[in-house]
């Protein structure tokens, strides 16, 4: 089962419902790494300062709001955290109003609220009277340190809480153009509307998928099955001077050993003979440093 | 300065030090007496290390900013009590070179007054020269080299080297790279070895194409890589021995590391490598050396074979 996000209730007047915050919405988002181009290492995400350079530890990061060009207000973890509202877990009902009168545009993102066993009968009583008065809940609710508008709707057997925008997040229309309400020609209507009609379905989500993701998905399945040999890092890729060298270093032990048990081995002496060929580094450092 | 000359005792033999006031590290302050009492708090974990291999002094007499050189014969008036080793002249005339064999105390501190900071040994012993008893890679990073990517390298060298058997020891090369060494029973040629680093070389460079390069022209290398060096094995060449000091500011110490602290280094955000080696310098590192002793010889030190390898090679990476 689905880890809830908190564990708390539904307050409306004098009634409790024990309730389950849970997510209703799945990210299906494909996720890609980044990886440096020539070798596969993950990129690291690096932090510099752009005024000396350096890269800076989280320790040394501040929030600051630009509250005019290039000046800032600084504000701490702790200025923050005063501000945060506490963390109630409860969705508090603060008004009953009819779904038709919210524009649609206010409604974000919505979760399940799952009763709680000892809930489970005020829960259903609640959602039937939603259901029946064709109201919603405005609700205020706490989710992940930020306090939100939601409403609180009934959907199929469960209790949906919507996050819903504030007003001020709706970009108002009158800031962009659009034509002003007209009386359109009855024959253009007609033709317009049998557009319509003939397009006309029930909506079944069922049908549209996301075919982008399916693809990459497809294309992904397909590299990684076909090379798997060639993306695992153990198996060299063949080179054939590395091949070449192995025989010849085998050529060579075997010479060696045959030397070996012909003649003498090397002479414990310190006196030794080098054996190499001249070579000009008189001067060179000849050392591994 | 006064020149100044002072006898000490080391290991029963009268030694005169000259100069102990001399700055070494004119950055650090760190003088030529430092130097010695560093080679002589390291000599119980140095000498094993460079018992009976021809030694190449790298001097500093005016110090790290002054000009050095390379000596690989032997001071004229060397002590008698020093043994040496005469190889033939490499350079294909008929001469040859005496090299220091420094395998006691007295010899560490002899050659540390000679003002020779960095110690270059030869991979293999006096009682076999022609056969190296260690197979070793120098991971050298370019520029714009992070930490990170040298470790990586690094950590994909040993597994490498695992995959065909063979287990690997690792040390700083007390600049900015790391040396990577597989012991071995010395019963190999120069030749079978740099074949065998070459292999490997290769193959890893395969796995690895973009972080690492085996260019031997520093100017052709890509930015960001590790130079793959393989090429110093061979007769006469030699490396930084393990724990010798190196000429740089802050004077650091080629150390043995943990494979576990080289795996961690990969997530560390260093930009260049150096900062990661300079925590082990002159005048820190005698507390640890006896600790970082068993990462490199003891019981790290497995003298491993090169045919079974090879018989590993040929079927895994084919």
């Amino acid at each position: 089962m689905a880890h809830a996000i908190w564990s708390g209730a539904i307050n409306f007047g004098l009634v409790t419902i024990p309730v389950k915050l849970q997510t209703a919405i799945r990210t299906n988002d494909l996720r890609f790494n980044f990886l440096h181009k020539t070798d596969e290492g993950r990129i690291n995400n690096v932090r510099r300062c752009s005024l000396d350079g350096e890269e800076v530890t989280y320790d040394d990061i501040v929030r600051g709001y630009e509250y005019e060009k290039g000046r800032y207000v600084i504000l701490s973890d702790d200025d923050l955290k005063s501000v945060n509202p506490e963390a109630t877990q409860s969705v508090d009902i603060v008004q009953f109003v009819d779904l038709a009168e919210i524009n649609p545009m206010y409604f974000d993102k919505p979760y399940y609220l799952e009763p709680d066993k000892r809930g489970r009968h005020a829960y259903a009583l609640l959602r039937e009277a939603l259901k029946t008065s064709g109201k919603v809940g405005i609700a205020k609710v706490v989710i992940r340190s930020r306090e939100h508008l939601a409403a609180l709707k009934p959907n199929g057997d469960a209790l949906v809480l919507e996050l819903m925008h504030f007003a001020d997040e709706i970009v108002d229309q009158s800031t962009l153009e659009f034509p002003a309400q007209e009386t359109p020609l009855e024959n253009e209507m007609k033709m317009a509307m049998m557009l319509i009609d003939t397009m006309a379905a029930a909506f079944d989500p069922e049908q549209f998928r996301d075919e982008y993701r399916d693809q990459v998905l497809a294309m992904i399945e397909a590299r990684a099955a076909g090379q798997v040999i060639e993306a695992a890092p153990a198996k060299a890729p063949r080179r054939d001077n590395v091949v070449n060298l192995m025989d010849v270093l085998q050529k060579s032990l075997e010479a060696s050993k045959k030397d070996r048990s012909g003649g003498s081995r090397t002479s414990a002496k310190a006196e030794a003979e080098a054996d190499e060929k001249p070579k000009k580094t008189a001067k060179r450092k000849s050392s591994a440093a | 300065m006064a020149r100044t000359t002072e006898t000490i005792e080391v290991g029963g033999r009268p030694l005169s030090l000259s100069n102990r006031d001399k700055v070494l590290w004119p950055q650090d302050g760190y003088t030529k007496g430092d130097l010695v009492a560093y080679y002589l708090a390291a000599a119980s974990v140095l000498l094993p290390e460079v018992r009976d291999r021809p030694l190449t002094l790298q001097r500093y007499p005016d110090g790290i900013d002054g000009p050095s050189f390379f000596e690989k014969n032997a001071p004229k008036h060397l002590p008698d009590w020093i043994p040496t080793v005469t190889v033939k002249s490499e350079f294909g005339r008929s001469d040859t070179v005496r090299f220091i064999l420094c395998n006691d105390e007295a010899t560490l501190a002899y050659v540390a007054n000679l003002a020779a900071i960095v110690l270059h040994v030869w991979t293999s012993r006096a009682a076999s020269l022609d056969n190296p008893d260690f197979l070793f890679f120098d991971l050298d990073p370019g520029e714009g080299c992070t930490l990170a990517t040298l470790a990586r390298v690094a950590v994909a060298l040993r597994d490498t080297l695992g995959e065909i058997g063979l287990v690997p020891v690792v040390k700083s090369s007390g600049g900015s790279g790391l040396h990577v060494a597989v012991p071995l029973a010395p019963q190999y040629t120069y030749d079978f070895c740099k074949g065998f680093g070459e292999l490997v070389a290769r193959t890893l460079q395969g796995r690895l194409p973009s972080l690492t390069t085996l260019q031997r022209m520093p100017a052709k290398r890509p930015p960001g890589t590790v130079y793959l060096d393989y090429v110093q094995i061979g007769k006469g060449k030699t490396l930084v021995a393990p724990f010798s000091v190196r000429a740089r500011a802050k004077a650091p110490v080629s150390m043995p590391l943990g494979w576990d602290e080289v795996g961690a280094m990969v997530r560390k955000r260093a930009k260049t490598t150096e900062g990661e080696f300079e925590r082990f310098t002159l005048k820190n590192a005698p507390p640890l050396l006896a600790e970082r002793a068993a990462l490199w010889g003891g019981k790290s030190w497995k003298q491993q074979k090169l045919e079974p390898a090879l018989k590993k090679a040929q079927k895994a990476w084919h």
